[in-house]
């Protein structure tokens, strides 16, 4: 079922909390990590509440928030979120309080919102919404099944759904990555840095939710045709065949898509079947990137559903974001990401 | 009791108020704090790591977490010499 | 369009697998006890359902490294139980293999996390890796050879049901022919932490739906269940007795952790399961409660089901009296319970209830009734979050 993108919001690395502009500038970022831009969160949390919650929290809750004002619809029916990590700050901090432990009893709020679902409960809490309420987390495919979830959920009736991911960098676990050689220095890479390839990824982090309807109304953002995964193919001849029949599914020709936006983040292993398929398939699409803009998250497909969006809406594709320009108006986006041979595809078209 | 006082906004992350607008005996919980089960726990912590005082039943907890001035009482009452 | 249960596999205190969880439940054994070695760490003596077997020997049973999270090991043997009960070709059809889990690695993770906190020590640190959901997941999807779909769910108390319910919803919707879905976790002393800082853990063996209940125990485990659609049902061999009927899932939005006195969102997973499957109140055999044991958890879930079913409250029990809570895993190890009850004809009890709730109309069975026709049955899962869902599982005619 195809779903109306009716509001969105989103914090991350770039300055894109603020729904009336889109990329302003670029900032570029020197080290191994991409830290959110966080908006003030005064207008959407009473300072009782905000004591309480951790920064991923509220730049995702924000997010979420800012998605349904932006939509102007009141009565959400479903909430459905993907986080690859969930909440690693309150773990961390929890984690912390047990090695300093002596058999006394610990603080329970770091481990009250440590949970995976902390985010989905939080904004059900705050709209009052008793529907369906899921929480995702699977590596590339949390975002994804969040999707999923959100067509199936449409299809069942919901009328309006907030669908989105959310993933936090915390100190901890990213001096632990460090360890293990997973990042690597971004040099204040620009976009073409990004398909020279390296070795390591930038981490990043972010939040993005949409509101997703089957009818249509007049200021939609765009369509959401079709989503699909597929695990751990074994060679790009079988991506190129998943590719395929997804297309042919959607009843829509390669020839038809305008661009792609591509999860390139600029390690060589991660990026071998993107760089294969931009190759193969990809010749006569726009190709755009924005991991260059977001860092690399388990969630990041969830900003580039927002670039999709915006681009969808603007019909505008920024010079800022383009590695391959074939000048083609954005009517069809696909995006296609891997993580860790997790592989995701998402078809966007315009209203 | 402002050294209590000090401690229970910093274990309750109380930000949003400012210590010299609750006093000693006003009511933490049901209405003015929006104090609520979770903060309970956090001062049976607070207790226990502070005071070295174990409260092994929260059903006390309302009693004396009642007021700034109570707690200090079951303190000074229970404190491990 | 009918999704049936062709297959089912469970690991617990009480049982390495379906034939020895049976026998528990028909005996009334009970598999919470103190501690062993595993969380040695613990200062307090608290009852848990551990399963008496250490990493290496669920490692030599599942036929996993034994260094992977026990998260993983249990999910292996249970996923494992379920194919093979299932005598299904898994490569025949679009298999997909749903998961769900609230504690992941973490068993691992706060291993290496302690002594690196502590001392630096960063002995094991590649332990951390596996730290995430989906990596517990996709360790036992390789060993399945699953190739087409995974996903796994975490929502706390009703991570798996959660599972169950998207496994049957992209069957329903032509996704998947086949999906291999539930949970697993395993004894963490992050949740047991967790858990005493909340202060809701008895002390002693729980005892929920008790007047004078006093908290829950944990307890660990693995529960999958094989669904596959019509079509794949008419060409087994050994057509499937038993069909999940409905389900819903809804929020309580109430309060991070507690739940609303009323049981709102326990009211409206009941209700929508019900909607779902047809059938009316009066219809349920069986309820398989959430029943966790807490003071709060109890009572919501007890109003709501006299809101639902008014003075007709079907035999009920909770199953955690037998397992403890095992958090991200009881959707699907407690869906395998109530399938057990329809094909079995049994209604298990709920143990050690010595004195019925004042604010109740009802009373859990508390003796094992054989011999009983159980056609429906409905089986709650309501967590930390609001998350409540409920799954109603049908004898087939």
């Amino acid at each position: 079922m195809e779903l109306y993108i009716k509001g969105i919001g989103c914090v991350s690395p770039q300055l894109t909390y603020n729904n009336s502009v889109f990329l302003p500038e670029i900032k570029k970022y020197a080290g191994k990590h991409m830290m959110c831009i966080e908006p003030d969160y005064a207008p959407f949390f009473d300072t009782g509440s905000l004591r309480r919650m951790s920064r991923v929290v509220k730049f995702s809750a924000a997010a979420a928030l800012t998605a349904l004002k932006d939509s102007g619809i009141t009565q959400l029916d479903a909430i459905t979120t993907g986080t690859g990590y969930g909440l690693l700050e309150n773990s961390e901090k929890f984690l912390t309080s047990m090695a300093g432990a002596t058999g006394s009893v610990l603080s329970p709020t770091a481990f009250i919102q440590s949970t995976h679902n902390t985010i989905g409960a939080t904004i059900a809490l705050i709209t009052g919404c008793n529907g369906h309420n899921n929480t995702f987390s699977h590596k590339g495919f949390s975002f994804e099944s969040a999707l999923i979830d959100a067509r199936l959920l449409a299809a069942e009736g919901a009328k309006h759904i907030l669908a989105g991911a959310h993933d936090e960098i915390s100190e901890k676990t990213f001096a632990l990555l460090d360890r293990l050689h997973a990042f690597r220095n971004n040099h204040d890479a620009a976009l073409n840095d990004y398909e020279k390839g390296s070795n390591g990824i930038v981490a990043g982090e972010g939040a993005a939710f949409f509101i997703l309807s089957a009818h249509q109304s007049e200021g939609d953002y765009g369509i959401l045709v079709d989503n699909t995964i597929f695990y751990h193919p074994e060679s790009t001849v079988q991506v190129k065949q998943y590719i395929d029949e997804f297309l042919e599914k959607n009843n829509i020709g390669l020839e038809n898509i305008d661009v792609v936006i591509s999860g390139i983040n600029g390690d060589t292993n991660s990026d071998k079947f993107s760089h294969e398929t931009n190759h193969l398939l990809f010749a006569h699409q726009t190709i755009a990137l924005f991991k260059h803009l977001c860092g690399e998250y388990m969630t990041a497909t969830s900003f580039g559903f927002w670039l999709a969006a915006k681009m969808l809406f603007t019909q505008q594709v920024p010079q800022s974001v383009i590695l391959k320009n074939r000048h083609r108006q954005p009517k069809y986006i696909l995006v296609y990401n891997v993580f860790q041979n997790d592989h995701s595809l998402m078809l966007l078209k315009a209203c | 009791m402002a050294t209590l006082k000090k401690e229970i906004f910093e274990q309750l992350n109380l930000q949003h108020i400012k210590p010299e607008d609750v006093a000693y005996d006003q009511p933490l919980f049901v209405e003015g704090l929006g104090l609520d089960s979770i903060d309970a726990l956090e001062l049976i912590v607070l207790l226990q790591q502070k005071y070295g005082i174990k409260l092994a039943n929260p059903a006390e907890g309302p009693k004396i977490f009642y007021s700034i001035k109570t707690m200090a009482e079951y303190i000074t009452a229970h404190k491990k010499q | 369009m009918e999704v049936y249960i062709a297959g089912k596999g469970i690991i617990s205190a009480i049982g390495l697998n379906v034939g020895e969880t049976l026998h528990a439940l028909k005996a009334g054994i009970s598999g919470i006890g103190t501690q062993t070695n595993l969380l040695n760490r613990h200062d307090n003596n608290l009852p848990t359902g551990e399963i008496n077997l250490s990493n290496a020997q669920l490692a030599a049973m599942g036929g996993l490294n034994a260094d992977y999270s026990r998260t993983a090991l249990l999910s292996i043997i249970a996923a494992k139980e379920a194919v093979a009960n299932a005598c299904i070709n898994l490569k025949d059809f679009r298999t997909g293999f749903i998961s769900a889990t609230t504690v992941g690695g973490m068993d691992k993770t706060e291993n290496f996390m302690t002594a690196f906190i502590r001392d630096g020590e960063l002995k094991n640190i590649d332990q951390v890796l596996y730290h995430d959901s989906g990596a517990i997941t996709e360790l036992v999807a390789e060993q399945l050879g699953i190739r087409n779909f995974v996903s796994t769910i975490s929502t706390a108390c009703s991570s798996s049901a959660n599972a169950i319910m998207y496994a049957s919803r992209l069957i329903k919707t032509g996704v998947l022919d086949v999906a291999i879905a539930g949970g697993t976790d395993a004894m963490s002393l992050f949740t047991l932490s967790g858990f005493n800082a909340l202060m809701i853990l008895d002390e002693h063996l729980c005892t929920p739906y008790d007047d004078n209940r006093k908290g829950l125990n944990l307890g660990e485990g693995a529960g999958y269940i094989v669904l596959v659609s019509e079509k794949v049902a008419a060409g087994l061999n050994r057509k499937p007795t038993v069909k999940l009927a409905g389900y819903a899932n809804a929020n309580d939005a109430f309060h991070q952790t507690a739940s609303s006195p009323e049981g709102k969102g326990n009211c409206l997973a009941m209700q929508g399961a019900l909607k779902m499957s047809g059938l009316a109140p009066q219809q349920i055999d069986y309820i398989n409660l959430h029943g966790t044991g807490t003071s709060n958890n109890d009572l919501s879930e007890g109003m709501a089901i006299q809101r639902i079913f008014g003075e007709h409250v079907p035999d009920s029990s909770s199953t955690k009296t037998y397992t403890g809570h095992t958090l991200g895993a009881c959707g699907g190890i407690e869906a395998i319970f109530s399938i057990l009850a329809i094909e079995e004809k049994l209604i298990f009890p709920n143990l050690r209830l010595k004195t019925p709730m004042k604010e109740l109309n009802f009373v859990p069975v508390t003796e094992l009734k054989e011999g009983v026709e159980v056609k429906h049955v409905l089986s709650n899962s309501f967590g930390f979050g609001g998350n409540c869902s409920s799954l109603i599982f049908s004898k087939v005619n």
